[in-house]
């Protein structure tokens, strides 16, 4: 039998994920693009030209840009991230839009009505709600992103570590995980912060650092360790690749994901949890400007001035919301079962 | 006929446009007869099947055309409610994946005894009898006991025998089984494949196999429905295609199935691959795998030619395949 | 004969049972590989066969070191892979790859073409220096049939076929010696199945590999293999050159094995004698006495549950082409592939 040439199968399942994913399970994965090169005639295929179009009109496609192509379409994000982007500028540059000083209140006033220049009225202090609720979001902003950042790191960190080695490690996380979980985050807040006199932002981060890096730890080990069983590793490591390497370049980047998703969603709890904090006084505390101490402060008030407690209050919880739905259209476009 | 499909047309929505995943397909089988329905993964053996049945996903599915005549009527003009009765009662189903279609929380034995309670109104007690009466058709040992046991307390194939069970309940005239055996051992396949065959006499019941595997085809079928790209391009009785295929994409399968004896180091390979169902090539599908194909396949459709009076083949030179 | 290049010894891999979360104990093991044989040939194709659960799998992760066995050793070049680690492990590595059996797992998702096939050289600095990887990584591309201009793009833009051989070409980076492929082609497509086999067998003579082929499948097998091991339960149950395992197999599971295959002419059904099994493969944690095929055996007597039956070849059965290694007190010849008129 003479030998079969082989045609080099020059075709492209350019359909992308998208292309198989909408059809049943046991027909998808094989939606591919038929051969059009002239391969298909049995011959080797010359070799394109240099400019060979790739079927996503040029750049190669990552699962990282199928994502941004999903979520720039998604309204959801439109909006979440607008509205984030707007918060991150305001506290950046409060002043922009907020000439105002924040501290600067005038008894007189206290819990008088909006008026010109003051559109949100004034508090049960006579400071301007408008000029505070501008500047609590950097408070709030802050917080969120650095308690985030330092749970994402601690979490992921010690996380993937007990993933890759289990054993004696992975036990002993796993115990130390369910203590933290067992502690009721408010309570431990209360005994916690009450011995602190400081009143900068760091104690509050610092404590929900403490308290938020089990839910990580929890999620970027099972991450790893899903990604761990896949054969690609398995490859890796059948090449002698060095532990490091196997988890850097084949664990790390396909068990992010997760751990990115679960931190957006819980940016906006944290932020509200400094509300919490400070409203029962054990956040941050004035002359430190925060929604939770605003709320706080203008809640005995609440008949009188509605206005004082409405301001602050639906700034925190459209803040919130923003982050939430923002991890969740994350959630969308990362989630591999959807792809 | 007891299933008449004609000119059937399944569309899927997809982010890369309209998937014709199944294109004019129409095939018939007769009481006790075994049809099977050959095709790689995206032919659109599944969701044929699926249509038939009524339990294609709409969205993104939609049947575009077509009918599908069952003991002379139309299914696709019936409404669901009436569609649900014929499920169950006139055609049963058979899935590949027997373990996650069965509801692992209830014993084997409450998931049989189910469809003689709500199909049949039966009390609970004469529902487990029957089931374990249905056990026993199935081949499974020591059903009195294993009556009581969840699906994870059964093996591969004794799962799928449970399926079977399911499906022959209610004495269905029509079953169709959807891959029944490709996630079993070969020396389990056997058991299944003969447990099906020997059920369909039985009850005389018709049965479509929709399966990839050739050699299993040959084993049990009385006809034979090839599919490629959405279309039947050949159909006829299982002796015929074997002896001389009418079709060049028939022709390429059956060459490369490995086969036990025939000795030989080289496969033949049939050359590219099956193309996309949102990016059909125009005239015969199978023209750029083709090693046959002339200018009129790049621009016409073939449509099913008449080989003999059980036979056809959609090809423009089939002819010429018959003959090698 | 060619010099034997891989010689694997009484492997066995045990992997305990344990109950408790905090005090651990084993209440027993799941025996997957249990005192394995096997030889491999320089330039020669061993098939092992058998079902699921029957270890084969097992048994390949062993060879190419991704998991140590709990006894046994595995001899390349004079050296017990098995003992090695670190740099001489490394070493090793280099010359017995493997080629897995998921093409949509054993791919990075993360990664392109390039970054993959261009892996192995990143590990191993020495088999090629820096300027002429990419170079390198092109040309393997075009050795599996694939478009070299296609390096950047990512796995899922390929189908299962080109996937698998986006993982053959891994494999072949380092110009090993021996590739360990299970189940290369077991999740393609018949007519890509072909494609792929026909690509592992042009490469094995130009390279001059030795492949380990492990399949649940005979038919698959016959075409590639030079020589072939049934297994069962973590054991070989019977093994010899190809002729010998496909028209004088003496082991009742390879005959019932080979009757199984489903042949795909309608003609040979009439005059093929069918054995059908009765019964599953029993757990691997939970090993039948004596013969662990009996339990589904026709032939099985008393001395099955007492004796272990030893893999060698039967006496009575020396000289002809019968004579080869089996594992059964009863080893008797038994034709079942009906030939070809």
């Amino acid at each position: 039998m003479p030998e079969q040439p082989f045609p080099p199968e020059g075709a492209i399942a350019g359909a992308g994920p998208g292309g198989a994913m909408d059809l049943t399970a046991s027909e998808a994965g094989t939606l591919e693009r038929h051969p059009r090169d002239p391969g298909a005639d049995g011959s080797p295929a010359p070799p394109p030209g240099p400019d060979a179009p790739d079927p996503a009109g040029g750049r190669p496609r990552s699962l990282w840009s199928d994502a941004w192509r999903d979520l720039r379409r998604n309204p959801v994000f439109v909006v979440s991230s607008l509205i984030i982007l707007f918060l991150v500028l305001i506290s950046l540059w409060p002043s922009a839009i907020a000439p105002g000083n924040p501290l600067a209140c005038d008894l007189a006033k206290a819990q008088q009505g909006s008026g010109p220049g003051h559109p949100f009225g004034y508090d049960g202090q006579g400071c301007d709600v408008y000029t505070r609720t501008v500047y609590g979001a950097r408070t709030s902003v802050a917080v969120g992103v650095l308690a985030t950042l330092g749970v994402a790191v601690l979490g992921s960190v010690l996380g993937a570590l007990a993933g890759f080695f289990g054993g004696p490690w992975d036990a002993v996380l796993s115990r130390v995980t369910d203590i933290f979980f067992a502690i009721p985050v408010v309570l431990g807040g209360l005994v916690l912060l009450s011995v602190v006199t400081s009143t900068s932002v760091w104690p509050v981060i610092g404590f929900i650092v403490l308290l938020g890096w089990p839910q990580i730890s929890r999620i970027a080990r099972g991450a790893v360790i899903t990604a761990q069983q896949h054969d690609y590793v398995q490859a890796a490591r059948a090449l002698g690749a060095s532990s490091p390497r196997v988890l850097l370049r084949h664990i790390a980047p396909n068990a992010v994901a997760p751990v990115i998703v679960v931190s957006t969603i819980a940016l906006g709890t944290y932020i509200a949890l400094e509300a919490t904090l400070s409203y029962l006084g054990v956040g941050l505390k004035p002359p430190s400007v925060s929604w939770g101490i605003d709320i706080s402060a203008a809640s005995p008030y609440v008949r009188n001035a509605p206005h004082a407690l409405l301001w602050p209050s639906g700034a925190l919880a459209v803040t919130v919301l923003a982050f939430i739905m923002l991890g969740d259209a994350v959630r969308d476009a990362l989630d591999p079962k959807l792809r | 006929m007891l299933l008449d499909v004609r000119d059937l047309h399944v569309e899927f929505r997809t982010r890369d446009g309209v998937a014709r995943a199944v294109n004019g397909v129409s095939f018939g089988v007769d009481a006790g007869e075994t049809l099977a329905v050959l095709g790689e993964s995206g032919s659109g053996k599944s969701v044929t099947a699926q249509a038939v049945m009524g339990i294609l996903d709409t969205p993104p599915g939609r049947v575009t055309g077509g009918e599908v005549l069952f003991q002379g009527r139309d299914l696709l003009k019936l409404k669901e409610e009436e569609r649900r009765r014929v499920r169950g009662a006139g055609m049963a189903m058979v899935f590949q994946d027997a373990l996650s279609s069965l509801n692992p929380v209830l014993t084997v034995g409450d998931q049989l005894g189910e469809m003689f309670t709500v199909h049949r109104g039966m009390s609970r007690k004469d529902a487990r009898a029957k089931a374990v009466e249905l056990m026993d058709q199935v081949r499974i040992p020591a059903a009195r006991e294993r009556v009581r046991q969840y699906p994870h307390q059964f093996s591969g194939g004794m799962r799928q025998r449970v399926m079977i069970a399911m499906a022959i309940a209610l004495e269905p005239a029509l079953i169709i089984a959807d891959e029944p055996t490709t996630a079993l051992d070969v020396t389990v396949q056997a058991q299944v494949m003969d447990l099906l065959a020997e059920l369909r006499r039985e009850y005389r019941m018709g049965l479509v196999l929709i399966t990839h595997d050739l050699g299993v085809v040959a084993d049990v079928a009385d006809r034979i429905a090839v599919m490629y790209a959405g279309r039947v391009v050949e159909s006829a009785p299982v002796d015929d295609i074997y002896k001389a295929p009418a079709h060049p994409y028939t022709r390429g399968l059956l060459d490369s199935v490995p086969r036990l004896d025939l000795k030989g180091r080289e496969l033949h390979a049939i050359r590219g691959l099956p193309p996309s169902l949102t990016d059909v090539p125009r005239g015969c599908a199978f023209h750029p795998r083709c090693p046959m194909a002339r200018d009129v396949c790049r621009t016409d459709v073939p449509a099913p030619h008449e080989v003999s009076a059980t036979r056809a083949a959609a090809c423009h030179f089939w002819k010429e395949c018959l003959n090698g | 004969m060619a010099e034997a290049i891989l010689e694997v010894r009484g492997l066995h891999k045990h992997y305990p049972l344990t109950r408790g979360v905090l005090f651990r104990k084993e209440v027993g093991s799941v025996r997957a590989v249990d005192g394995v044989d096997l030889t491999l040939r320089r330039g020669e194709t061993l098939g092992v066969v058998g079902e699921s659960g029957c270890g084969k799998s097992t048994a390949a992760r062993l060879l190419v070191s991704l998991e140590r066995p709990t006894a046994g050793s595995i001899t390349y070049r004079g050296e017990d892979v098995t003992r090695l680690s670190g740099r001489a492990l490394k070493a090793v590595r280099r010359n017995i790859q493997m080629v897995f059996q998921d093409p949509y797992t054993s791919l990075n998702p993360r990664m392109t073409v390039g970054d993959i096939v261009g892996e192995p050289f990143d590990i191993h600095p020495e088999a090629a220096p820096k300027g002429e990887r990419r170079r390198r990584v092109r040309e393997l591309l075009d050795v599996v049939g694939l478009n070299p201009e296609h390096i950047n793009r990512y796995p899922h833009q390929f189908s299962g076929g080109q996937r698998q051989r986006i993982g053959i070409a891994r494999g072949l980076a380092l110009r090993p010696e021996i590739i360990v492929a299970d189940e290369p082609v077991s999740a393609l497509d018949v007519s890509v199945q072909a494609q792929v086999i026909n690509l592992m067998a042009r490469l094995q003579r130009e390279f001059g590999l030795s492949y380990v082929f492990i399949a649940h499948d005979l038919s698959i097998v016959r075409h590639i293999s030079d020589r072939v091991a049934v297994m069962y339960l973590g054991r070989i149950v019977e093994s010899g050159r190809d002729s010998e395992i496909y028209d004088h197999p003496t082991h009742p599971y390879t005959q019932a094995l080979l009757s199984a295959v489903p042949v795909p002419d309608p003609r040979a059904r009439a005059r093929r004698e069918r054995i059908i099994l009765t019964g599953d493969v029993p757990s691997p944690a939970a090993v039948p006495s004596g013969c662990r095929f009996r339990t589904r055996c026709w032939k099985a007597r008393d001395v099955c549950a007492e004796e272990v039956p030893l893999l060698a070849v039967p006496q009575r059965l020396r000289g002809g082409l019968a004579g080869h290694e089996s594992a059964c007190h009863f080893a008797e010849e038994k034709r079942v592939v009906a030939p070809t008129p």
